[in-house]
């Protein structure tokens, strides 16, 4: 790092002009928050198509016009994005199916979240055999990947939006185990923590006191970053046939359905696939930026 | 080494074993009958009193589990319910074709990636490169890989019909002329089974390549800026070394560490990738067979595959574990 700064030094100290650090500072702000910006639009937008779905829907999600069946983006005039092979109105599907990814990105964080955050900073924090058992467990978990272990759960107990959560959160939770841990390593070793310790706090108001808040930054960062991956993994149970069965629009079982119209509706899937990459973008975006701002380590860039 | 490796082989076990139990306990919560699903439900009492004792499912649940267990390590993973024959060798029928795919796809991670990783690292200050491929990184990680292969396909298949729609070529065919040895004796029609296969992987190991590169740009990058911060590069920096030896004689070098724990972490994402690459594509392979398995409540076969992808993973991260000591001599083995 410290090789990086040095290199940066000379063209600092050349810009010495007056007026130039206005401009400077603007394009500064734009560079550091522009794309956090963005990906608060789009992730706020996603949430507000989510929350106003029967407003903003021009039809019904689950109407069926025969008068429209498979026919591309624009038909009759009312169809903006087509329609698939009910004459269902494929742009009020995404605008619904918004409802389903989202539940499930939130919901499933928060649950892995609340799972692992208490179990890695009670291992992180009282270390000996409690760690190792909750650790081994985690790893067992870690085995598998996200969406592997999203599948086997969701399998055994069957797609719905419940099902759906549970699966992807606990297929989450080993990560925020990990992560909890090791920021807890080296909270603990922290003074605060000797004079909390020293003040006669107990295990417990240690953890919750003082180490969970001192973790909290890092695991927002990359709980939001999860998101983005929980939603992708909804996306991809429901486009193999194991997320919420259809008729109830859900952006992966749009595209699972459509996928058999490709040759002649390659609309279908193509729409509600720029859904799901857009939601997880914004998020990953959010994420991202987030990590660069509050990452001291980064801050130089 | 020894004893380090004998420790690590041990770790692996009870996680190898656990993982295991996961999957069965995960399979036999199942709603679903496996001999209803294969009857249907039109079927007599008897007849399915009958396929319930055939398939050993009446038996206490201990007890399949301590058989399922016992089979495993021998590598038997008993019959598939529904086609009758031996799990075993549906899964080594499969393995190739997702082997094929999983390194096919890691080339094209690899050659975008890795470039992209380290150009994106070293011009990080010149917003005209980085943007780009930090926006290009972002993309490929945001894009389902499922999406991308349907978008290939409705490009290349559908509109301009370069590329097959389905199927993953005659792999079987290929293999068993180079058992038979006709491979050389017949390198004409040997050439054009390979040629076929190719074909049929380029649209799916474009895509899932393509996604993974993302993954494998951002490790490199970050594994870039790791090493180039290091006190042997101002070193060669202070001695004036130009900047293209510092980067491929120092900085390269020292950039195989990190990048090697991203093999383990790569063929994890690659191979749930071959999941949903292989639906896709209506490719044979692992991924399709475990996705096809659990529709059809064929326990053994789902058992099976879940079990031989768990495997894999674990003893990918064991040898990974163990390069990482070859390639880096101040790890000490412990």
């Amino acid at each position: 790092m410290a090789i990086a700064r040095d290199a940066a030094a000379p063209e600092l100290t050349a810009v010495g002009a007056a007026e130039a650090p206005r401009h400077r500072s603007l394009r500064r702000a734009l560079r550091r928050y522009g794309p956090i910006g963005i990906g608060l639009v789009m992730a706020l937008a996603m949430v507000i198509m989510a929350a106003a779905a029967p407003w903003l829907a021009p039809l019904s999600p689950s109407a069926q016009f025969a008068d429209a069946v498979l026919k591309g983006p624009g038909a009759q005039d009312r169809h903006v994005l087509g329609t698939d092979e009910f004459g269902r109105d494929v742009f009020s599907r995404i605008i619904w199916g918004a409802r389903v990814s989202l539940q499930v990105g939130l919901a499933s964080v928060v649950f892995g979240f609340a799972l692992g955050v208490p179990l890695g900073i009670l291992a992180g924090v009282q270390g000996r055999r409690t760690e190792t058992v909750i650790m081994r467990s985690a790893d067992m978990f870690m085995a598998f990947p996200t969406l592997l272990l999203a599948l086997i759960i969701v399998t055994a107990l069957g797609g719905t939006l419940l099902n759906e959560i549970l699966a992807i959160g606990v297929a989450l939770t080993p990560n925020f185990i990990r992560l909890s841990r090791s920021l807890a390593l080296t909270i603990r070793e922290q003074d605060y923590i000797l004079a909390a310790r020293a003040l006669g706090s107990g295990q417990i108001r240690v953890m919750a006191h003082h180490v969970f808040p001192n973790a909290l930054y890092a695991l927002v960062v990359v709980g939001t970053l999860y998101i983005a991956t929980a939603i992708r993994t909804e996306a991809g149970l429901s486009f193999l046939g194991l997320g919420i069965p259809p008729p109830t629009p859900s952006w992966g079982n749009i595209l699972s359905e459509g996928r058999q119209y490709i040759k002649c509706c390659p609309w279908i899937t193509t729409f509600s696939g720029l859904a799901i990459m857009l939601a997880v973008l914004a998020f990953n975006l959010v994420g991202d930026s987030l990590r660069d701002l509050l990452d001291p380590r980064l801050k130089g860039e | 080494m020894i004893t380090y490796v004998l420790r690590r082989v041990l770790v692996a076990i009870p996680m190898l074993l656990g993982a295991m139990s996961i999957v069965f306990f995960a399979m036999r919560v199942l709603p679903g009958d496996p001999c209803v699903a294969m009857m249907g439900d039109q079927a007599t009492t008897e007849a399915l009193a009958d396929c319930t004792r055939n398939l050993g499912l009446n038996r206490p649940l201990a007890l399949q589990y301590a058989d399922y267990v016992w089979r495993s390590v021998r590598f038997d993973f008993g019959n598939s319910f529904r086609q009758g024959y031996p799990v075993n060798e549906y899964i080594a029928r499969m393995f190739p074709h997702t082997l094929v795919l999983v390194l096919a796809s890691a080339v094209v991670a690899a050659l975008v990636g890795v470039p992209i990783g380290i150009v994106s690292a070293l011009k990080r200050r010149n917003p005209l490169v980085d943007y780009p491929l930090r926006i290009f990184a972002l993309l490929g990680l945001s894009m389902p890989v499922f999406w991308l292969g349907i978008l290939l396909l409705i490009v290349f298949s559908l509109r301009l019909d370069l590329f097959p729609l389905i199927g993953g070529g005659d792999l079987d065919g290929v293999l068993a002329m180079i058992r038979s040895g006709e491979a050389f004796t017949q390198p004409r029609d040997f050439l054009a089974a390979v040629g076929d296969v190719l074909h049929h992987l380029v649209l799916p190991a474009l895509a899932l390549g393509f996604t993974l590169a993302a993954t494998v740009s951002r490790l490199s990058r970050s594994a870039m800026l790791e090493v180039i911060s290091q006190d042997y590069i101002r070193t060669a920096r202070a001695k004036g070394q130009r900047e293209r030896a510092i980067v491929y004689k120092h900085a390269l070098r020292n950039m195989m560490v990190p990048l090697l724990t991203i093999i383990g972490l790569f063929v994890a994402i690659a191979l749930t990738g071959t999941v949903l690459t292989e639906t896709v594509f209506t490719r044979p392979g692992l991924g399709k067979m475990l996705v096809d398995s659990i529709n059809a409540r064929d326990y053994p076969l789902a058992q099976g595959a879940i079990t031989v992808f768990t495997m894999i993973i674990i003893m990918v991260n064991l040898v990974v574990d163990m390069l990482y000591a070859v390639v880096d001599p101040r790890i000490t083995y412990r």
